[in-house]
């Protein structure tokens, strides 16, 4: 609760600073606000009892191991991404200041999404940290295709808002009660209405499923990606992302899961369509974001590999690891695309071809974040993946094992860029000047990945 | 001290990488040289029976069962010292030639040098599986930015063959891991462990194991390679620069030697009636086939590696026949291996230098001009034809041996190639060496010290070896009895 009410002071202060329009100050007071958050999250969490933190909100709120730990992981995303902003957000004017608002208020959506134990939370906090997300999709207004995301987007999240109310509404009709316990209870009592509660189950996942981006409704993914500005599509696919499956993963493990048999098969499908169907699309595309459009949809595939090993021990912690190792390569990833395409005005691979030769640095923060993305050991992202995949092999060691062919043809679409960047000979390599800000996010980023090699047991054992 | 011998190369390594040192390649030198001295302590220390006390056990993600265990017994520390007596050779051999980007290069290599390492010593199965994949990743990189022609294509199939290989074995591993714990402990929550000897005394269902047994198979007949899993090496074994080359087969392939007599057969010994016969025949129609392609090269290098697979192919054979003979006539051949194809590859690398050509018919009347180079390559060649009195000699002995005893005629088309690689090498050799001298190879120069030096040492091994097999038999023996006891068949 804390780290809520420090971004919502924060994200106020700051739409006022956007007055002054002084890029300098307002960076750094919507760093200054995430950086405390995060450090009064990350207190509370090595504290580790959570009491004292939920007596006033009754059953709406409860600020438990869970939601503390996924506060930290986008909490450190943003942070990174703030970190990036100055230089990131420079083609923005008038509207810098309400930019670093909505990025802050967007954040206290995500945090009501990780600490809900009434539905009626769990819509607010998906509103709260949608909506701004429209607006910052289209905040180019000059680029069509910034426009054209933007629409996208809200239309697209609007129509999965309402599957996602309907299935609110039907379960509430079945268990009659919001609250996830009481849910959970009429749910293992038997004293429902089957199926309405089914079907209510149902159009729940279908919206969250929305949000996510999982097959087969990811189509708003990859344009509403391409078309969004770089810093705010890196947002999108670490801290939205992380926001929606630590939902859906909260909602299913207290709510609905002694109906697991009905809806693990259903999501098994979903995750199988998921990472198969990402991974293969994302091996013909020549544009970079595009392609990390890709990506993320195939790391949603994984992702709800953690939703269908709930109940078994370390899924959620399994989770909590995937997501920061995945956002972190991926903003380190950004970062350095950013750079390079923004100043090259080439958003294709070929404008790392290359790249090794005049900027080593940035060509191994790539190749790291690449490794890291596809899996390898011994980055962060392979323990990522393989506490995953640990957690529901009892299950469905049949996905695991699409799962393993998945990583495997991953693989290639991550190399074409540490091809492009080492192997491919270029007489003009991209030139690119590395702002401060770029260089301490990469170096934090790549210092986090190692942490996370030596001792990846220290996030995985969190919660 | 099991530990430094990963830290002190892969520190290193970074240190290279980042500070891209002018000196590189010295330091570089320095490390394995240092290291090679740590590995002669560790082999006295080791034979003077402190085995226990090199080990390094930590644990590395509690909660989870895995641990960062390393420890040695005999047939790791054969494969320690093989792996730190060849880098300094593969490093110096290097310097023959100038890379661009050279600090990158030797970085890699060390980091290569510590991933090996921990290979061969990690406890730990998913350890294990960290450090196999740690040495896929330099090697990669060495071979797809300094190799030759198609470079690019060819390194990335060797990278997905491999990883795909290592996925599945990660699939055995975990399904094992899951199997390990006591469920009575009275808790819901069962502490898995990914330790070898946990691991080990999980019981399998001969379905199970057959399906655990057959993904460590794919992996490690992979990285051997096995028929029919060989496709990418020959293409990368000859597109990949000579250092590379050395570390893939001097090295690189004894991982998944390494790995069947560690992990594949101890884990799943319930499949071995129902899965080696099959795996044998493999082996030895690889050993054939190879044999028979390599009698058609004109590649030199190219006929290296497929004589590599005919050899690696017997070494896998007479680790399926799993008796005391097999086992062991395969770790004293893999050590030899090591040696002499390192050799081999070092002087074509050296011929190719001098020629600009691999191709065996644009060679002839080199010995003439270099006598020195036909003597010492002789030699090296004498030891991978296995003559007597060579290191060759009484690893295929024994191989051929173990086979024999798992099955007469499986041995008899095995013994083949004896034949075969006779026939081969003195081919290569003789269109190499003798004939009339061509305009280019009448001015061939002889060695250098450089040169000299590493053929004289690698010569020297191949003679050594070849009178006092028992240096290395003495030091598996113990290990070989305690694992084939170890494991009911």
């Amino acid at each position: 609760m804390k780290a809520l009410l420090i971004l919502f002071f924060t994200a106020i202060a700051v739409l006022f600073a956007g007055l002054s329009k002084n890029r300098k100050t307002l960076q750094t007071i919507a760093l200054a606000g995430s950086i405390l958050a995060l450090l009064a999250t990350g207190i509370d969490l090595m504290l580790g009892d959570t009491t004292g933190l939920n007596e006033h909100y009754a059953t709406m709120f409860r600020f438990d191991q869970y939601a503390l730990a996924f506060s930290a992981v986008v909490l450190i995303g943003t942070v990174l991404i703030l970190g990036l902003s100055g230089w990131g957000f420079r083609a923005l004017t008038d509207t810098l200041g309400d930019n670093y608002g909505l990025i802050l208020f967007s954040l206290c959506g995500a945090l009501c999404m990780f600490s809900f134990t009434n539905m009626v939370m769990l819509f607010l906090g998906i509103e709260i940290l949608s909506i701004p997300m429209y607006v910052m999709a289209g905040s180019r207004r000059d680029e069509p295709e910034s426009n054209e995301a933007a629409l996208k987007y809200f239309l697209m999240g609007a129509f999965a808002t309402g599957f996602l109310l309907f299935g609110i509404a039907l379960v509430y009709g079945a268990t009659a009660s919001f609250d996830l316990q009481v849910i959970a209870r009429a749910i293992a009592e038997g004293k429902h209405s089957l199926g309405m509660l089914h079907m209510g189950i149902l159009l729940m996942l279908v919206g969250l499923s929305f949000k996510v981006s999982a097959v087969p409704f990811h189509f708003w993914a990859p344009d509403v990606y391409t078309g969004s500005p770089n810093l705010v599509t890196a947002f999108m696919s670490t801290v939205v992302k992380t926001a929606g499956f630590a939902a859906l993963y909260r909602l299913f493990s207290s709510a609905f899961v002694d109906a697991i048999d009905f809806w693990g098969i259903t999501v098994a499908a979903i995750a199988a369509l998921t990472m198969t169907l990402a991974n293969v699309t994302a091996l013909f595309q020549t544009n970079f974001k595009r392609m990390m459009a890709y990506s993320s949809i195939s790391h949603a595939g994984y992702l709800l590999l953690a939703v269908l090993a709930i109940g078994q021990a370390g899924s959620a912690g399994a989770m909590l690891l995937y997501t920061l190792s995945y956002s972190i390569a991926t903003i380190c990833a950004f970062a350095v695309y950013i750079l390079v395409a923004e100043q090259n005005n080439n958003a294709s691979l070929d404008a790392f071809n290359g790249l090794s030769k005049k900027e080593p640095f940035l060509a191994a923060v790539m190749v790291i974040s690449m490794l890291s993305l596809a899996g390898i050991p011994p980055t962060a992202g392979f323990f990522g993946k393989y506490f995953l995949f640990t957690a529901a092999f009892e299950r469905y060691p049949w996905l695991i094992g699409l799962a393993v062919i998945n990583s495997a043809i991953s693989i290639y679409y991550y190399f074409k860029v540490i091809i492009a960047m080492y192997f491919v000979r270029n007489e003009e390599s991209p030139v690119v000047i590395t702002p401060v800000g770029f260089k301490w996010v990469v170096a934090g980023g790549l210092v986090l990945i190692a942490l996370l090699t030596l001792a990846p047991g220290s996030v995985y054992g969190l919660i | 001290m099991s530990l430094l011998l990963l830290l002190i190369p892969l520190i290193a390594a970074g240190f290279v990488l980042v500070a891209r040192p002018s000196n590189g390649r010295q330091i570089a030198l320095l490390i394995t040289l240092a290291n090679l001295a740590l590995t002669a302590y560790v082999v006295l220390a080791f034979q003077s029976g402190g085995g226990d006390a090199l080990a390094f056990r930590t644990p590395w993600v509690p909660n989870a069962g895995i641990s960062f265990s390393l420890s040695l017994d005999g047939i790791s520390l054969l494969l320690v010292v093989l792996t730190n007596l060849l880098a300094p050779i593969i490093v110096l051999s290097s310097f023959g030639r100038t890379y661009e980007h050279e600090n990158r290069y030797y970085g890699m290599v060390l980091m290569m040098l510590g991933a090996l390492n921990g290979v061969f010593m990690a406890e730990d199965g998913l350890l294990f599986y960290v450090f196999y994949e740690l040495a896929l990743i330099p090697i990669y990189f060495i071979c797809a930015i300094w190799g030759g022609q198609d470079r690019i294509r060819v390194t990335l199939k060797f990278f997905i063959y491999t990883f795909i290989g290592s996925l599945f074995m990660l699939m055995s591993l975990i399904y094992v891991y899951l199997q390990t714990g006591d469920p009575l402990a009275g808790s819901d929550v069962i502490r898995h462990s990914f330790l070898w000897r946990d691991l080990v005394a999980v019981p399998l269902t001969p379905a199970t194991a057959w399906w655990v047994m057959l993904g460590f198979f794919v992996a490690f007949a992979v990285k051997m390679p096995i028929f029919p899993f060989h496709t990418w090496q020959p293409d990368t074994y000859t597109t990949a620069p000579t250092g590379g080359t050395m570390l893939l087969s001097g090295i690189m392939l004894k991982m998944g030697v390494y790995g069947v007599i560690r992990w594949m057969v101890p884990l799943a010994p319930e499949a071995m009636h129902t899965l080696v016969p099959t795996f044998m025949t493999l082996a030895i129609i690889g050993i054939v086939y190879a044999s028979i392609i390599a009698v058609k090269q004109s590649d030199f290098k190219r006929l290296i590696a497929y004589s590599s697979i005919a050899h690696v192919g017997l070494i896998a054979a007479g680790v399926f026949a799993w008796n005391k003979t097999g086992v062991q006539g395969s770790l004293i051949q893999m050590f030899n291996h090591g040696i002499n194809v390192v050799g081999l590859f070092f002087v074509a690398d050296l011929i190719e230098r001098r020629l600009g050509t691999r191709s065996l018919a644009d060679m002839g009347g080199i010995a003439k001009s270099a006598p020195r180079l036909a003597t010492l390559f002789m030699i090296i060649m004498l030891g991978a034809v296995a003559v007597p009195l060579t290191n060759g000699f009484p690893g295929e002995f024994l191989l051929l041996n173990g086979i024999w005893n798992y099955n007469a005629w499986m041995g008899a088309v095995a013994g083949l190639t004896i034949i075969f690689g006779a026939v081969y090498m003195l081919r290569a050799y003789g269109l190499a060496m003798f004939g009339e001298p061509n305009e280019a190879t009448a001015q061939f120069a002889d060695l250098d010290t450089r040169e000299l030096t590493i053929l004289g040492i690698l010569a020297f091994l191949v003679l050594v070896l070849g009178f006092f097999p028992q240096t290395i038999l003495g030091l598996t023996d113990q290990s070989v009895n305690a694992i084939l006891g170890a494991v009911q068949i």
